[in-house]
């Protein structure tokens, strides 16, 4: 038989290559997800503080969103295909002027809620839109990587490379990209048997991120609702106000934890009750990470190359021992 | 391992149980994750996949990117354990050798009933291209594909460049692992190469096949100081 020298390895290297793939699997990996890097940005929107621009025409936030973005849908092809076999698509090319929920052509809009607070009716105007989440499922689980969260926190849509098969709004755990048909590169590929169209929602307008600017709508507000800053600021900043007012904060927990703080005096609870909820009209409710239950089973993957490294050797050290041992040699 | 077989049998051992296992963990894994992969595209709703019974998860992403990743430690701990088992036991026979391309072609040409097919050791030279080229092809899913998984638990903000290539990676080898599926299941309908299929199911093949396509592999065995029926599976001069 040829001798371990021949095999180019002595028994001793084995031994040593188990050990140290051993060591190698026991490295720790991270505990959690990373929830944004340190250059990371949050949102707070203060609900004490935002009347919804009574006595304007459209909310101020909202004017501003629509001023920035428009053009970015481009004109839909006409006839917009019909997506074999099911036939259904999603055109809101004739009611761009909708503002009343979120569109593939408005990525705010304020909610309101009746609510009881001091013995009277209060109305709660709620600015609603994408919340960048800290781990969205919705970029994660994209299978093109055309959303994608960025190191400022936003999570944003490449328009040019979305199908528009809308994983993404179904992984939301508040479905907030929305979908226009007929538009995008699928019209240049299979029109007919993939995708159907483009996913549009809130980038935080991230090209203002990066030139130090703050998003549209932030710097809209005529009453400072709306703050953005390092994302541990405005963490700190909306316990004080939350403290301050006795009240409640959403978006810190929900959906594994997000870069929008809401901070209000009155419970989510009783506000989700009160909002009108559907298509386009988030919840404020429980949101549960979906992509939560994958997560050990994802560090499995991780591990596997070692769990096979070292099951490899382990293996071939066992079978030259015995080789060696019926050989009588060493 | 003994090559030769029970009495009166016209066999000779040709892959040992290890071998078979890892074969089937990652033929087994690597089909399961071609279809949970492909739930991973808005298809299954779309075209009624989910009426299909025993099918109604294919709908549900999170549901099938669990299966994926559970596939997936089974693909890629036999991967890297093939890998690194073979290449300390010294078994070199499938890796590509030279003039392999040239001979290649000298059997396709036979196959057509053009001149004669050259005699083979272990394996086929066109079995030692394909498992270089597939050997590539599952390198690269499990690279990017790990990038992806990476991302996936702990670092959603990776740096967008990166995550496109393993995602478009991920893809493109997508695609090659399938058609290199349907080439390897062509090979194996070739008439000449049936009877390997037994031995990719049992671990034997007939010893008259073997001698008479595969005489340079037997030829090695037989050359053995020990008579073939104690040749052990770690002194065979030509594994897997
Ligand atoms: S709110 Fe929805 S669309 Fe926005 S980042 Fe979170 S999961 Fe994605
Ligand atoms: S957030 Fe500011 S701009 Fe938007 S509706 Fe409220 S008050 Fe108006």
């Amino acid at each position: 038989m040829k001798t371990e020298r021949e095999h180019g390895i002595s028994r001793r290297a084995f031994l040593t290559g188990i050990a140290t793939a051993a060591a190698a699997g026991t490295v720790g990996l991270p505990g959690k997800a990373r929830a944004g890097g340190e250059g990371a940005f949050a949102t707070l929107i203060d609900l004490s503080l935002c009347d919804g621009c009574e006595g304007r025409e459209m909310p101020a936030c909202v004017a501003a969103c629509r001023e920035k973005n428009a053009g970015v849908v481009p004109e839909p092809v006409d006839p917009i295909p019909k997506p074999f076999p099911r036939g259904q698509i999603e055109d809101f090319s004739r009611k761009q002027g909708v503002t009343s929920r979120l569109t593939p052509y408005n990525y705010l809009f304020v909610q309101k809620a009746e609510v009881e607070l001091g013995g009277g009716k209060k109305t709660v105007s709620i600015p609603r839109r994408c919340m960048h989440c800290d781990n969205p499922a919705c970029a994660t689980i994209c299978p093109f990587s055309a959303n994608h969260k960025f190191e400022s926190g936003a999570v944003v849509i490449d328009q040019d490379i979305c199908f528009g098969g809308a994983k993404c709004r179904e992984v939301c755990p508040w479905a907030i990209p929305q979908r226009q048909s007929g538009v995008g590169i699928y019209l240049h590929i299979l029109p007919t048997l993939a995708g159907n169209g483009v996913m549009f929602k809130c980038d935080l307008c991230q090209d203002l991120l990066v030139k130090g600017e703050g998003p549209a709508c932030i710097t809209a507000c005529p009453r400072k609702a709306m703050l953005i800053g390092p994302k541990a600021d405005i963490l700190a900043e909306a316990e004080r106000r939350a403290a301050a007012m006795n009240g409640f904060i959403y978006g810190k927990e929900e959906n594994g934890g997000t870069s929008t703080l809401y901070v209000s005096p009155v419970s989510f609870e009783v506000l989700n009750a009160a909002i009108e909820k559907g298509p386009g009209r988030p919840h404020l409710g429980k949101a549960q990470r979906k992509m939560e239950k994958t997560d050990p089973m994802a560090r499995a993957v991780v591990a596997s190359p070692v769990i096979g490294l070292v099951a490899g050797i382990a293996a071939a050290a066992g079978a030259r021992m015995k080789s060696g041992k019926e050989g009588g040699h060493e | 391992m003994s090559r030769q077989a029970p009495e009166g049998k016209n066999l000779v051992k040709r892959h040992a149980l290890i071998v078979l296992v890892e074969h089937w963990a990652i033929a087994i894994s690597g089909l399961a994750l071609i279809l949970t992969g492909l739930f991973e595209l808005p298809i299954a709703r779309r075209y009624f996949i989910t009426e299909i019974p025993g099918l109604r998860w294919s709908g549900d992403y999170v549901f099938s990117l669990q299966l994926h990743y559970l596939f997936s430690v089974v693909f890629i701990a036999a991967s890297l354990f093939h890998v690194v088992y073979h290449w300390f036991m010294g078994h070199r026979a499938i890796l590509p050798q030279k003039g392999d391309l040239r001979e290649s072609w000298e059997v396709i040409r036979s196959l057509f009933g053009k001149g004669e097919e050259p005699p083979f050791a272990k394996y086929l030279p066109e079995q030692r291209l394909a498992y270089a080229g597939i050997a590539v092809i599952i390198a690269g899913l499990i690279a990017s594909g790990l990038v992806k998984t990476w991302k996936n638990l702990f670092a959603p903000d990776m740096d967008l460049w990166l995550v496109l290539w393993a995602t478009w990676a991920h893809n493109l080898f997508f695609v090659l692992f399938v058609l290199a599926f349907v080439a390897h299941m062509a090979a194996i309908l070739i008439k000449p190469n049936r009877p390997m299929i037994r031995a990719i199911l049992t671990g034997w093949i007939r010893r008259d096949y073997a001698e008479h396509r595969h005489p340079l592999w037997i030829a090695e065995f037989a050359l053995q100081k020990k008579p073939a029926v104690a040749v052990t599976e770690q002194d065979a001069p030509c594994q897997e």
